[in-house]
């Protein structure tokens, strides 16, 4: 202990500091889930004199009712508070792994010939697919109201699932294509004079490869989908994903946040353990693959 | 080129002897030897939801709805005159701009300087550098709210701490005066997001030779001039790349916008994309439409001149 504090420097204080700074919102909020309604709205910033419960997550994850808990009844109501949010967590889990796995599975495909196969004008193909994230969100929500409206496909899963793939691909399509760059083209050329087919070469020898890659890119799609908020806010009425299900709990009669902070606290669990399982690859995949790590 | 064409030559010969193809003989372009197969899916999913949607959105642009009867009816390029004469729509822009531009800067500095400080390979900064990563999977509605919350003038912890050191005034709420409420709304960006600059400049770090710094060190080279005149002229690729995405994402923003001052007070923090979202939401589809083609013809003229001028490529 003595020689760690010995082997400090001022420089590592200075560090620490920061990351504790950036760290204090994420603790407040976690905290705040934690407080009950009046710990919540005390001037004095109260970090531990209080009681810590867990009616915020009982609230807004079980269905409990807050009066009851309050008065000690403890009574279960089984999904008839608005703040029950099982739903909305359904709802998202299905938009984010429908939106993942459609993403990577069009974009494998398209990287793996864009990395291959001597095409015409790649350069141009690229960028034409990279400047489909130039889109803002809301000139993709306007007239897709208008089209899903059309094609019945309006506040359906199947409607918010195509939007988030469509606004994924670019970054999986770029994140694979430098993945599978990097996987020596002698290897198909040779497997393919020995008589496999390309499609052969890309199943069953490329693809096991870049295995790691692909999880990578399935990681930052879905936490795009996760987290992704205008697109659902406007396309869609009774599904609700977590964040738009969340600035409903902000109310003309007052702001719940004890619920706030308790489904906030729920929705970040699986992004932290995703995003520490992909670190290495995160650096890529937040350029669109522009720079090797 | 002609050595792959050589080898695809090669692989129809031996498919041939093997007799693999001989049951279905399919045109080229439909085998997995021709790109087509390979990029067909995406591209028709570009087109079915991207590209249709983008005309559409042009179309909206060139109408006018009824409010009697509810039909679309052709106003050509009213809507387009309409924004233009909008001072409105110039207030979004200016608000867009000073918050884009604001928040380019902030961060690009503060992640400099915390990349620099946390480029060590001294035992516990690897945890450092992991936690720094957590803020960008917070949903950024999430982000909004969180500091909402912190910065209510009644009990948020931020505005207590700024009213204990005298910079902050409890009956003037952050969010709630034109003055304060931008940077109000920039701070859950700057936190959400100086991270992003952090990891991207770590890794351009990383990637540095290390001879130009023995070299300079040879020569007597102190260590701010070493990273004036070397890291931070071989970082410029790496940066500019990393400022191109962030200002993609900054110029529509709408978010933060959304959870914590939905645009006001007044007008004093909408946003381009915010007030198209606002037109939207009260049935103006047709100026919504205009609006947030607007944003999106203006981060493209933006984002070609940065590529131009900064040559990123990718």
């Amino acid at each position: 202990m003595v020689a760690v504090l010995r082997g400090l420097r001022l420089r590592d204080l200075f560090a620490v500091l920061v990351v504790l700074v950036f760290m204090f919102p994420l603790f407040w909020w976690v905290l705040a889930s934690f407080k009950p309604y009046t710990a919540i709205f005390s001037r004095i910033p109260n970090y531990f004199d209080f009681a810590a419960t867990l009616d915020n997550y009982r609230v807004a994850l079980l269905g409990a009712s807050r009066i009851n808990l309050e008065q000690g009844v403890g009574g279960q109501t089984g999904g008839a508070s608005s703040y029950y949010s099982i739903p909305s967590i359904l709802d998202s889990i299905i938009i984010a792994i429908g939106s993942t796995v459609l993403a990577v599975l069009f974009a494998t495909l398209a990287a793996y010939a864009l990395s291959r196969f001597p095409i015409r004008a790649k350069k141009h193909v690229v960028f034409f697919i990279l400047a489909q994230r130039m889109m803002p969100p809301i000139a993709v929500a306007i007239p897709l109201f208008f089209i899903f409206r059309d094609i019945g496909l309006r506040d359906t899963h199947i409607g918010i699932i195509i939007a988030h793939t469509l606004i994924n691909l670019p970054l999986a399509t770029l994140l694979l294509k430098s993945f599978f760059d990097d996987v020596p083209r002698d290897l198909d050329e040779s497997a393919m004079i020995d008589g496999a087919s390309r499609f052969t070469v890309f199943w069953r020898i490329v693809l096991p490869l870049v295995r790691g890659g692909i999880a990578a890119t399935a990681v930052l799609c879905f936490i795009f989908s996760w987290t992704e908020f205008l697109i659902s806010l406007q396309l869609t009425t009774s599904i609700r994903t977590i964040p738009v299900k969340i600035t409903t709990f902000v109310t003309s009669t007052g702001t719940e946040w004890g619920l706030i902070t308790a489904l906030g606290s729920a929705a970040l669990v699986p992004s932290f353990i995703f995003i520490l399982l992909v670190q290495r690859h995160l650096v890529r995949g937040l350029t669109l693959g522009s720079l090797k790590d | 080129m002609n050595k792959n064409g050589g080898t695809e030559g090669v692989t129809a010969v031996v498919a041939g002897q093997h007799g693999r193809r001989q049951f279905l003989v399919l045109p080229r372009w439909f085998t997995s030897d021709h790109p087509l197969p390979w990029l067909a899916p995406l591209f028709a999913l570009i087109a079915a939801f991207g590209l249709y949607p983008l005309g559409y959105a042009l179309w909206l642009t060139l109408n006018q709805r009824n409010p009697y009867t509810r039909e679309m009816e052709w106003s050509g390029l009213d809507q387009w005159a309409r924004a233009l004469g909008d001072e409105r729509m110039w207030n979004a822009l200016m608000v867009t701009s000073i918050y884009t531009v604001v928040c380019l800067l902030v961060q690009v500095v503060l992640g400099f300087v915390i990349a620099l400080l946390l480029d060590s390979e001294r035992p516990g900064y690897g945890v450092l550098r992991a936690l720094m990563t957590l803020p960008l999977v917070v949903p950024p509605a999430v982000t909004g709210l969180m500091f909402l919350l912190m910065e209510d003038a009644q009990f948020g912890v931020l505005a207590y701490y700024l009213d204990v050191v005298g910079l902050a005034d409890p009956s003037q709420p952050i969010l709630g005066n034109i003055y304060t409420a931008l940077p109000g709304v920039m701070l859950a960006d700057i936190w959400q997001w100086t991270p992003f600059m952090v990891l991207i400049i770590l890794a351009g770090l990383r990637a540095l030779p290390k001879e130009p710094y023995e070299a300079a060190a040879i020569d007597g080279a102190s260590y701010l001039q070493s990273l004036w005149y070397l890291t931070l002229p071989m970082l410029g690729r790496v940066v500019a790349v990393a400022v191109l995405i962030r200002t993609i994402d900054l110029f529509r923003i709408y978010d933060y916008i959304y959870t914590m001052t939905t645009g006001g007070p007044g007008t004093a923090t909408e946003t381009l994309s915010f007030y198209a979202g606002r037109e939207f939401t009260t049935a103006n589809f047709n100026y919504a439409s205009t609006l947030s083609l607007i944003t999106l013809i203006l981060l493209n003229v933006v984002c070609f001149l940065f590529i131009r001028v900064s040559r990123v490529k990718f």
